[in-house]
């Protein structure tokens, strides 16, 4: 399999916890005393799961002849079977990403080497975040301009806008849980920037197991 | 904080939105003279007034028509191409 490295792997290699490499990656499970930290306000690197992007005007029914169920509406997402998640990103842009027990996204990158008129494939090397905890309003309040509480998460919200200037994709998959994802090369600037506050919050990194 | 509301992703702060000129019909390229390009490329029409205009949500990538108030900045609707102006 190939090598993979996390966009955030600099700023969690000095951590000490333990390290399993998933998807080729080398990615952080746990952190002593991590438990706690989850509780109130954490963050953690899930940038190992696989993904897939696809666009173009022909990309729903595209999706669709390949089994997916794909959001109707603009701006939602639903989950995918055995855990992944499948987002609508505007009118006709797709973001697939898989759970560990789902390959929906390696299967679409094979499919795609053949594709229709009008469907575009979109390479996906995103910093992929989540933020858990009760306190995670407290750290969007400072970083990004979105009132999170207006919406509903029972319509399965995709927010699209910048956080501290960089643009990123946000779902709020339950009120103490988001993921974020962002363009690989801001994925550092944008981890560094989160974990400085969130630490002051009284936070802290932590592992991956927790979260999925 | 100024607000402007996207077509398709709601209202965000002017922050997220770039301006790209006033909506203008673009000469063929193939036909075209020199001089009508040049007048294209260059002359743009400054005066203050009601304009339509190419606006893009960053974040999204998502480009839209605002037809804004130039000279109070008054964002009075927005709409993709293609919708009824």
């Amino acid at each position: 399999m190939m090598r993979r490295i996390s966009p955030n792997h600099d700023r969690l290699q000095s951590l000490s916890g333990t390290w399993r490499d998933i998807n080729g990656m080398p990615s952080l499970m746990s952190i002593p005393g991590d438990e706690q930290t989850a509780a109130h306000l954490g963050i953690a690197d899930l940038s190992f799961l696989t993904r897939f992007g696809v666009k173009g005007a022909g990309a729903a029914a595209w999706l669709e002849s390949r089994d997916l169920e794909v959001p109707d509406r603009p701006n939602t997402w639903r989950s995918l079977p055995d855990g992944g998640i499948i987002a609508r990103l505007g009118l006709t842009e797709f973001l697939i990403e898989d759970s560990l027990h789902s390959s929906f996204a390696l299967r679409l990158a094979e499919a795609c080497q053949h594709v229709p008129d009008r469907v575009y494939p979109v390479l996906r090397q995103d910093a992929a975040i989540v933020l858990c905890g009760t306190a995670i309003p407290d750290l969007l309040q400072q970083t990004c301009s979105v009132h999170f509480q207006s919406f509903s998460l029972n319509d399965h919200p995709v927010i699209l806008t910048l956080i501290v200037g960089v643009s990123v994709t946000i779902i709020p998959i339950a009120p103490d849980r988001y993921r974020i994802w962002c363009d690989g090369t801001f994925g550092a600037y944008l981890w560094e920037t989160l974990a400085t506050i969130v630490q002051e919050l009284g936070g802290g990194v932590v592992g991956a197991d927790r979260l999925i | 904080m100024k607000l402007m509301t996207c077509p398709v992703n709601g209202a965000r702060s002017i922050s997220e939105f770039v301006c790209a000129g006033e909506v203008r019909p673009i000469p063929d390229p193939n036909t075209t003279n020199d001089l009508a390009w040049g007048a294209f490329v260059f002359h743009c029409n400054g005066a203050a007034g009601i304009k339509q205009e190419w606006w893009c949500h960053t974040p999204s990538d998502t480009w839209f028509i605002a037809e804004r108030n130039t000279q109070t900045d008054e964002i009075l609707r927005t709409y993709l191409w293609g919708e009824v102006a």
